[in-house]
């Protein structure tokens, strides 16, 4: 775990130089939108760093929106993503527990994984709807990166936390980059400020245990409220970081497509006789709530919420899931 | 790519296909590599280009070089399956899932309930069973139609019928003329078997009414809930407990099941649904 400090400037510098022998995303602030772009010497001065989740969760690049998973992928460059937040780091646990099942491994996904660095950054700047604290995450980078990137007083703070970390920094690094880490109790201070701010927004928040509690001893009548506001168009699904379910659509040759697919689609669940069990609009919204508090907790130790909030920004009925949670755990 | 790619179908040669019924026919496949499957588990059938959908097989896994699979025309895919004729290619991906735990049938009383094309996936558990009939200390078949045309594998009960060990009723709920066994739902069945239902073992499959109501008569004749095995039919896309459509509870019902025993699921709403 080794830290490094060097001047933005050169930290700039150095990347851009790497920019067309890697595929980088970093964050890039677009008609008020953040979101990860390529990143090429034009726009690299844009990057914007610390600061909460991009609108696209960290899932699409090893778990795209569409994928052909039979014919054979051709070597892409190997990708770098910066600013990756603390939530969406956190959602690969579950990821990989999915996708590389021993079991069945899904050699694309971990072709994808494998394929990418990942530079985790805090987050010094939160929306409204972040609270990863509640369940019990920090707003800086603790698993899943290869290199963490903090930046305090115009110097970049990277620390090192895997081979693939290392040897990406091996193509950047130079003299200026001075092992060690800069600053370190400013930084402590900033991030302490920020779990401050976070605790202090969602102090009425329920932490996951509770939420679970609440969830399973709800009645049907929130559910159905709720789903007044409703119109199964599945953006809370295809936002979330850990929301994994997909559909396998075929292709002439025996090729097969892996598509995103979402529990709050009709007929998500319909067999052929006609029964089923997600069939109205309240038995999809709560499942939606049992598979990230009680079902994915039980079956993969990971609880699938990492409350990153993209959900409540996305939803087109305004359906506010921590108001929902604590409805029920009232 | 050297691992193993678990989204790609391998090609079989659908060699031909027999109707059953009006609605349910039965695929011939044959394998240049042999299938090795357990009794229970499934496979995922593609249509060139068209779609996949799962079934188990109904022939013996003791045949390794040749599957056999009763489909009924239920909707889109199927729909399409019914339209071969032979001679076509197939993808097939599998087998996944659990099957029936065999081994814990052993000394015992097996009780086999099925229904309308559930009398496939049972198929090949009896001929699994009698693959080593001695260990089971009797097999007791109940089987029901709507009606006697609506029973697949015809030529099979006089041959079943023929087993020492095995006893098999059959019952349909509305008779015609030539009829010569039981009218009536197939639970009724269950009060003319000869069998200690304390200590036997009841595997049921067919639609999910006569799941629901078979389950509720076992119990009630005293078959204890961890001795009741359902195959759960629920919606599947992948079979590897990752695209999350058969998601059940605690459970994808593709990998931790398809089989389960009633104590396993009882709890979740809807089970039967
Ligand atoms: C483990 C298992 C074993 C099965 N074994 C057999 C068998 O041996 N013989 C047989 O005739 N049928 C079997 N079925 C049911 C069979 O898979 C469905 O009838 C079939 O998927 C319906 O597809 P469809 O496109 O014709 O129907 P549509 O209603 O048009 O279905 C569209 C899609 O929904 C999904 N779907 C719909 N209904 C079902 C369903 N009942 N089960 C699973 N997925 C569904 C499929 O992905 C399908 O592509 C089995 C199902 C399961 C889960
Ligand atoms: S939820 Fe936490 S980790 Fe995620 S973006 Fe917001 S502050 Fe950062
Ligand atoms: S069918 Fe995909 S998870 Fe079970």
């Amino acid at each position: 775990m080794k830290f490094y400090s060097v001047s933005m400037k050169q930290w700039v510098e150095n990347l851009s130089n790497v920019a067309s022998e890697f595929q980088i995303f970093a964050p890039i602030l677009q008609n008020d939108f953040l979101d990860y772009e390529l990143i090429t010497p034009d726009n690299i001065e844009q990057i914007i760093y610390n600061t909460a989740k991009p609108t696209t969760p960290l899932k699409a690049f090893f778990f795209p929106v569409k994928e052909n998973v039979v014919i054979d992928k051709k070597a892409d460059k190997q990708r770098v993503i910066i600013g990756v937040p603390s939530c969406d780091l956190h959602a690969v646990n579950l990821l990989d527990k999915i996708f590389l099942d021993k079991d069945f491994l899904d050699i694309y996904y971990k072709k994808n994984r494998e394929n990418t660095i990942l530079i985790g950054t805090d987050c010094y700047k939160i929306t409204d709807s972040c609270h990863c604290t509640s369940y019990g995450l920090n707003p800086y980078p603790e698993k899943n990166s290869d290199i963490t990137l903090s930046i305090v007083e115009d110097i970049v703070i990277l620390n090192v936390q895997t081979e693939k970390g290392e040897k990406f920094l091996e193509k950047i690094k130079d003299a200026e980059f001075k092992e060690g880490i800069a600053a370190e109790d400013k930084l402590k201070e900033k991030r302490d400020a920020v779990i401050q701010e976070l605790d202090s927004k969602n102090k009425e928040l329920p932490d996951a245990e509770r939420t679970r509690k609440g969830i399973e001893s709800s009645v049907d009548e929130v559910w159905k409220e709720y789903a007044e506001k409703c119109v199964s168009c599945g953006a809370c699904a295809a936002i979330c970081p850990t929301c994994h379910c997909f559909l396998l659509i075929d292709k002439e040759n025996f090729e097969k497509v892996k598509n995103w697919d979402s529990c709050q689609y009709p007929a998500f669940e319909r067999v052929a006789a006609g029964e089923d069990p997600l069939g109205k609009i309240y038995e999809r919204l709560k499942n939606r709530y049992l598979c990230k508090f009680v079902h994915k907790p039980d079956m993969f130790g990971e609880i699938a919420c990492t409350g990153c909030g993209r959900c409540i920004d996305a939803c087109i009925g305004k359906i506010d899931k921590n108001e929902i949670i604590l409805k029920i755990c009232k | 790519m050297s691992e193993k790619n678990i989204y790609k179908p391998i090609k079989y040669k659908l060699d031909k296909v027999v109707e059953e019924t009006s609605l349910i026919k039965t695929f011939f496949i044959s394998a240049k590599e042999e299938f090795e499957f357990k009794t229970g588990q499934f496979v995922e059938v593609t249509i060139d280009g068209i779609g996949e959908a799962p079934y188990t097989p109904s022939s013996s896994p003791y045949v390794k070089d040749k599957m056999e699979i009763t489909i009924m025309k239920a909707g889109y895919v199927t729909d399409k399956m019914h339209q071969l004729k032979g001679g076509e290619t197939l993808g097939i991906r599998g087998p996944f899932g659990k099957g029936y735990p065999i081994e814990d049938f052993y000394g015992k009383e097996v009780l086999i309930l099925g229904g309308g094309v559930g009398l496939a996936p049972l198929r090949c558990l009896i001929l699994t069973l009698l693959g080593e009939e001695d260990k089971f200390k009797k097999i007791n078949i109940c089987f029901g139609a709507k009606t006697p045309a609506d029973f697949i594998y015809k030529d099979w009960y006089d041959e079943l019928r023929k087993h020492k060990n095995v006893e098999l009723l059959r019952s349909v709920d509305k008779a015609d003329g030539s009829w010569q066994e039981t009218e009536g739902l197939v639970t009724v069945l269950l009060e003319k078997v000869d069998i200690n239902y304390k200590e036997a073992v009841a595997v049921v499959c067919g639609p999910p009414i006569m799941m629901k109501f078979g389950t509720f008569r076992l119990l009630e004749m005293g078959v204890k809930e961890e001795n009741i095995y359902l195959s759960m039919e629920k919606n599947m896309s992948c079979g590897l407990g990752k695209c999350g459509h058969c998601a059940m509870g605690d459970y994808f019902v593709c990998k931790d099941g398809p089989v389960f025993t009633y104590n396993e699921i009882k709890d979740y709403p809807d089970i039967w649904i």
